[in-house]
């Protein structure tokens, strides 16, 4: 390279250019003095702490500026809705089967209470003649015990009248107008089978001759579950033998086709007519059976069906109010 | 909506949290005691009685 500038016209006589720079301008690389490495290695700089403009520490390297996209935010939120709506669905999976397991807890306890202090104050009052089979019926009130000892000895409900839903919030409902316990006809109790208490939960583990005990104000009654559809052909010489059978055994009659247990559709209102399925049937009271329905909702979680269990009364024990401790001996066929 | 939301929380990350919780707690009470009980009935779940 040659930066000598040629000589140029007019320059005074004797004029020479300065000498040219033996090396020709060379432009360095900037050499970062602070944080340079040992010569020959990559440059590698390190995180200071100090430093607060480090790339690291920058917000957009964690949350990606939102997108413009409209697409792509209707397509999330619609996304976000559905986990919602999930999340929502399961949380009502737990307030029907827990939730309101609590809340019917206290109600039905409250109703207990009451009961047992209306017994208690009427045991005091009535004594003697005036005692007798007395109600006091008032939608939402209790007004018997219902125990059925196959499902466990600590199984006891208070009945209340009535089966609106407010009602069997607090525990199995007597259907307004059916029988009362031990009268002739049909007493009819419904119960739900998931959430709130769950009386008749376990309705379908119920078999025959089991005893479904309630109690009164004045009396213990036993009713006995009647015999399955499979059980009525060989029932004299089959199950209807065993001891606790006694007083159970297909009706005859009106009566006539009368099981145990039975799945009818829920516009079925005729499970509990006087004479079950023969709602039309007009049958002196002093003929009539006194039996006693149960419903409840089958399958479980589902409205389609009903599930039905039909029993009649084998036995009636007078309370005596001076010795509150005697009790069915049914009770105790707890296995 | 959550990201929407997270942004509006006032404080800092600490007090965000508080306030998520708070917010979720509400929403599942006002489900449990208002919304839950009102839907219940007019869901075929739990229909005990016949006729």
């Amino acid at each position: 390279m040659n930066h000598n500038p040629p000589p140029a016209a007019g320059r005074p006589a004797g004029w020479r250019p300065r000498p040219a720079p033996d090396q020709p301008t060379v432009f360095l690389p900037k050499i970062d003095v602070l944080h340079a490495g040992p010569q020959g290695q990559r440059f590698i700089p390190e995180p200071d702490e100090e430093d607060t403009g480090w790339i690291e520490n920058d917000d957009r390297l964690e949350s990606p500026p939102p997108p413009k996209d409209t697409a792509r935010r209707v397509v999330r939120s619609f996304g976000e809705l559905f986990i919602t709506a999930g999340l929502v669905i399961l949380l009502f999976v737990v307030y029907e089967v827990y939730w309101t397991d609590l809340i019917s807890a206290g109600k039905q306890n409250q109703a207990t209470s009451s009961l047992d202090s209306q017994w208690k104050d009427q045991d005091t009052v009535g004594n003697g003649p005036q005692r007798g089979t007395h109600y006091d019926l008032a939608e939402g009130k209790g007004f018997a015990k219902l125990y059925v000892p196959a499902l466990g000895a600590d199984y006891h409900f208070t009945i209340v009248e009535g089966t609106t839903d407010a009602d069997l919030d607090i525990g199995p409902g007597h259907y307004i107008g059916s029988a009362l316990p031990g009268q002739p006809g049909d007493f009819a109790v419904a119960g739900h089978r998931v959430g709130k208490g769950a009386p008749f939960n376990d309705l379908d583990l119920i078999s025959s001759c089991d005893a479904i005990v309630v109690e009164t104000e004045t009396d213990w009654f036993v009713y006995r579950m009647l015999p399955t559809k499979d059980e009525v052909a060989g029932w004299a010489s089959g199950k209807g033998a065993q001891p606790q059978c006694k007083g159970v055994a297909p009706l005859g009659g009106p009566y006539a086709g009368l099981v145990g247990q039975e799945t009818v559709l829920p516009s079925q209102g005729d499970v509990i007519a006087p004479v079950p399925h023969q709602a039309n049937l007009q049958v002196p009271a002093g003929q009539q059976a006194s039996l006693m329905t149960l419903t409840t909702c089958t399958p479980k979680f589902s409205a389609s069906h009903r599930l039905i269990l039909h029993s009649v009364l084998t036995n009636q024990y007078p309370k005596d109010p001076k010795h509150p401790e005697q009790v069915p001996p049914a009770l105790k066929e707890t296995d | 909506m959550y990201g929407w939301i997270w942004r509006h929380l006032p404080g800092p990350t600490a007090a965000k949290v508080a306030e998520a919780v708070v917010l979720v707690l509400g929403i599942v009470a006002l489900l449990m005691l208002v919304v839950f009980p009102w839907v219940e009935p007019l869901l075929p779940f739990n229909q005990v009685t016949t006729g």
